[in-house]
């Protein structure tokens, strides 16, 4: 027996919130799922106990406008499901969900949301998956869902903001941070500043993240790379060395760090395979981040009442996933004549301003995050690229030279990208190095394909699952 | 106890879950791959083809490589896991 | 990129008979040119099971061929520049009702009478050969000689051992013409450009028929979609490949097969995962997997071995198996136009027929015939049955 609503809303981080927030004001009914046990995505995370914690003051006023959207709606009149996951999404918006106790069944929709989220990048190097080594959302992550410190002594690299957010969060909660290596160069960084006004605000709180550094007298480096973590079972240290405008390792800069912890991150992904799996188009652009989904300026996707937003079609931030998501849920006001055209565009009109403005800034972000193509050449053969099917650099450079250059081919040749994980922590990875490799465009290279289940459910789920397939209860959903 | 639980922190209510049989402080409301890390569990799994050792990665379910068993249940993501009272946690630490 | 020039033989499709093919004809020293459209193994080749079954062939020229096929596969490993992973691990069809246990009892008769090894057991001993299989089960049939093999990378190891005799081998390079001179082909107009050449294979597969037009020939094979569920890791649990019996019905007598339903597929890789399939679907070029079939093949395999309901499902998807209406392939040349060859629509015995395919038609082409007629496989076959219909309506 299907479930049916008017909406449903994949992901509750801000961008599902925001569109959830808007649309229960207009007594549609609602539906909000999320895998995690939480409201509010990545940005919103904390332990459940301390959302009662008062005089807390958050100085990210986007997450203070996070937390406000995640508490009207527990409070309202929209369902949601925590804990549950969508597998897949069919013709006619059917969704497939399996729920926390790892039931599965299917709902529908009139319009669907799809407020899937990103996920961290990484640059390989020796010895990265080694236990101690992490992405810096981890570090951060078990601070803020379990208030537990990644480790005694952190090292931090890689690129882009979150480096410093994650320094000043360990410092804040009494941790010790042994460096803070930023691969990018100032100068790198000084070009990115002409990205316009939008960035602003964030240089300002970039630069507060800096001071507060400083002052704790935490060790910040320009254009260090990590390349190599040792370790006989464990992280016990890191060798890290300078690099030159083409992200090549200066030799003779090497220094080694002993640390038993160390969180990386160069950036982040978006995560389409739910799109992509339902038909939706996705574009490639290294301003948005990589692979996206390609919406209209409404947001919507290219198959028929499927929305897309926030970081899904375009990494730029939780101002951007805000916007998004308003204005999708006004499209679908307007779509269904719950408002007139004026109240639609005055609310509408000022939204699509405001998210050019949260794109650009969304191209200075993946500008700061940008890998030079010479940083694949020198990873070390014997360094794990597809860490499921533990496929290393050799092997896929002896397949690069078979020949196998685009995505699909090099997954078949080498298996990469066919695990547990199918390929979401590789695959951005082995684009990168396909492009540099070959210099194919990315319409060449291309993406693997998605589908269901998008993440992982039992065998005996699907096995026990009830599947409707009668016409009853399409009028409904129908498409 | 290397004690990486932040104190200013406000904890649930203290549980009893095991690890590999031995009784672990854990509080309601951490994920399992939190009690694990402050436990001093660092390695979780081997690699089934080359045993290598792995831990906590993405920490947010994308990675599938925090895979422990919990309650009997193999393959497990420990990050997407909230602890409970009385559950049982299977690392494979060799 | 360098135009590709004069050639002897042009193999249109890199999947698995394709590249099977120019590796067979490499090894006559012949000038191969193997034209592939997107990547090595990208269609149905790269979106199946492993399974090298003989038990589930017809007994006759089908099984006469599934059989000599097999013989191919250990020296094959041993030729091949990529590991096929062939394990001869012996197969079983397990039965789960009396109607199949009798549709079985006639079926191992028949195939005993053509000198395949297989036998009829009893669930006891069915169990003994695999713990795992459920007490459900009413018994089995079993072969040794059953086995299976990577397709990937025996389509790898095809292509890439073909070029490293001398083939040359194009990926992202589509075919969208070829030229005939007096019913005599001449040459095949591509992306990359006109390759000359006398002798032009056909092994696109399920497309088979789009290449077929580009001589105004009717190809009749049509994609029929087969639904797998791929598992995550698991150790060894499974030493056999199976398949169920109602696969045979389903594959053979349509109306066993409606009452029945569809047959599953079970298979434990080299690499620790469980491939199960599978749907038979008529949809077009739709690749997409469905709920339904998921659910119907989650829950037959879970039915035959209770222990995959823990295990986690990561990933499914659908190949396209190219259909013929008499469920044999097409192979050989065709009487309309000099020079083409067909070389397609081997619907889920691809893998298993890819060496003896290979072989019988390289030394077609090499010597002029090969060591199996392939008679029975033209073309031709088709254009005698609607003869027939016609003067039958007249």
């Amino acid at each position: 027996m299907k479930r049916s609503y008017h909406v449903i809303i994949v992901g509750s981080g801000l961008a599902g919130l925001a569109a959830a927030d808007i649309l229960s004001r207009y007594g549609l009914q609602i539906l909000v799922i999320d895998d995690n046990a939480h409201l509010g995505g990545q940005l919103l995370r904390e332990l459940p106990q301390a959302a009662a914690a008062e005089n807390r003051f958050e100085p990210d006023r986007l997450k203070r406008q996070g937390v406000r959207l995640a508490a009207r709606i527990k409070k309202g009149n929209i369902q949601v499901l925590n804990g549950t996951q969508v597998l897949g999404i069919y013709p006619g918006h059917i969704l497939l969900v399996a729920d926390s106790r790892g039931h599965v069944s299917e709902y529908c929709a009139d319009a669907l949301i799809l407020a899937t989220g990103a996920r961290e990048r990484q640059l390989p190097f020796k010895g990265w998956t080694l236990p101690g080594v992490m992405s810096t959302g981890a570090a951060q992550i078990l601070m803020k869902s379990s208030g537990i410190l990644p480790g005694r002594k952190t090292l931090i690299g890689g690129c882009g903001p979150l480096m410093l957010v994650l320094a000043a969060e360990i410092l804040a909660n009494r941790g010790e941070i042994l460096a803070v290596l930023d691969q990018s160069s100032t100068v790198m960084k000084l070009k990115a500043v002409t990205a316009g006004p939008a960035i602003w605000p964030k240089l300002l709180e970039g630069a507060t993240y800096l001071a507060r550094l400083a002052a704790a007298r935490v060790s910040i480096k320009q254009g260090v790379r990590i390349v190599e973590a040792r370790g006989r079972n464990q992280l016990e240290e890191v060798v890290v060395a300078g690099v030159d405008a083409d992200g090549r390792i200066v030799r003779g800069t090497e220094r080694v760090y002993a640390t038993d912890t160390l969180a990386v991150g160069y950036g982040f992904s978006p995560n389409i395979e739910l799109p992509q799996q339902a038909g939706c188009a996705i574009k490639y652009s290294k301003a948005r981040g990589g692979w996206f989904v390609d919406v209209s300026d409404a947001m919507m996707t290219t198959v028929g009442d499927i929305y897309a937003v926030g970081e899904a079609t375009g990494i730029a931030g939780a101002g951007k996933s805000f916007v998004e998501g308003r204005i999708a849920a006004w499209d679908i006001l307007k779509k269904r004549s719950v408002v007139d055209r004026q109240t639609y565009e005055s609310n509408a009109g000022p939204l699509m301003r405001r998210r050019s403005r949260q794109v650009q800034y969304g191209r200075f972000l993946n500008h700061l995050c940008r890998l030079q193509p010479g940083c694949y050449a020198e990873i070390p053969d014997e360094t794990v690229i597809c860490r499921c099917e533990e496929i290393t650099m050799g092997t896929i450079r002896s397949q690069l030279n078979n020949n196998f250059t685009t995505m699909n081919g090099i997954k078949k040749a080498t298996r990469s990208g066919m695990g547990n994980c199918q390929g979401r922590t590789c695959g951005p990875i082995l684009f990168d190095i396909l492009s540099a490799y070959s210099h194919r465009p990315p319409d060449e290279i291309g993406c693997t394909s998605a589908r269901a289940p998008v993440k992982t459910v039992t065998l005996g789920a699907l096995a026990k699952m009830t599947v409707n397939t009668s016409q009853d209860d399409g009028d409904k959903c129908n498409n | 106890m290397s004690d990486l639980r932040i104190s200013s922190v406000w904890r649930g209510a203290k549980i009893n879950i095991r690890v590999n049989g031995k009784a672990v402080i854990a509080f309601e409301g951490e994920t399992v791959h939190a009690t694990l890390l402050a436990a001093g569990y660092r390695v979780l799994r081997q690699t089934p083809k080359t045993h290598q050792p792995r831990g906590i990665f993405c920490g947010m379910g994308v990675c599938y490589d925090c895979l422990v068993t919990i309650n009997g249940a193999a393959n497990q993501r420990a990050c997407m896991t909230r602890v409970e009272d009385r559950m049982e946690i299977e690392v494979d630490e060799t | 990129m360098k135009k590709p020039s004069q050639t002897d033989v042009v193999v249109i499709g890199a999947g698995i008979i394709g590249s099977s093919i120019a590796y067979h004809l490499a090894r006559y020293k012949l000038r191969v040119t193997l034209l592939e459209r997107d990547d090595i193994a990208s269609g149905s080749s790269g979106a199946c099971d492993g399974l090298v079954f003989l038990q589930s062939k017809k007994p006759g020229i089908h099984l006469q061929l599934a059989m000599e096929s097999r013989r191919r596969f250990d020296s094959l490993a041993r030729q091949l520049p990529v590991p096929i992973e062939y394990k001869e691990t012996g197969g079983m069809v397990v039965i789960e009702n009396e109607d199949e246990f009798s549709a079985m009892q006639q079926f191992v008769k028949e195939q005993q009478e053509v000198g395949l090894d297989v036998s009829l057991i009893n669930r006891n001993q069915a169990r003994k050969l695999e713990p795992q299989l459920s007490e459900h089960i009413l018994g089995a049939t079993h072969s040794p000689l059953d086995g299976q093999v990577n397709p990937i990378s025996l389509t790898q190891g095809f292509a890439l051992g073909a070029k490293s005799l001398g083939a040359r081998l194009f990926t992202g390079v589509a075919v969208h013409g070829i030229d005939t001179t007096a019913g005599k082909v001449s040459a095949v107009e591509t992306d990359a450009g006109r390759i000359e050449a006398d002798i032009v294979i056909n092994a696109a597969g399920a497309h088979a028929p789009e290449i077929g037009a580009l001589v105004g020939l009717d190809i009749p094979i049509k994609p029929r979609r087969g639904q797998i569920i791929v598992t995550e890791f698991c150790s060894p649990m499974l030493r056999h490949c199976m398949i169920s019996a109602k696969y045979i019905a389903a594959k053979f007598n349509p109306e066993i097969a409606q009452a029945l339903g569809e047959g599953v597929s079970i298979e434990q890789t080299e690499n620790g995962n469980f491939l199960l399939g599978s749907t038979r679907e008529f949809v077009g070029f739709d690749k997409r997997t469905t709920t339904d079939g998921l659910h119907r093949i989650a829950a037959k395999t879970a039915g035959i071995i209770p222990a995959l309901k823990q295990v986690n499902v990561i990933r499914a998807f659908a190949g396209l198996r190219p259909h013929t209406p008499d469920g044999l392939p097409i192979l050989g040349p065709v009487d309309e136009v000099t020079g083409f060859f067909m070389a397609a629509g081997h619907e889920g015995d691809g893998i298993a027929l890819s060496p003896i395919t290979g072989e019988l038609i390289a030394q077609m082409i090499a010597t002029g015939k090969s060591a199996i007629s392939l008679d029975a496989f033209r073309l031709s076959r088709f254009a005698v049955e609607a003869e027939k219909l016609e003067v039958s309506h007249v």
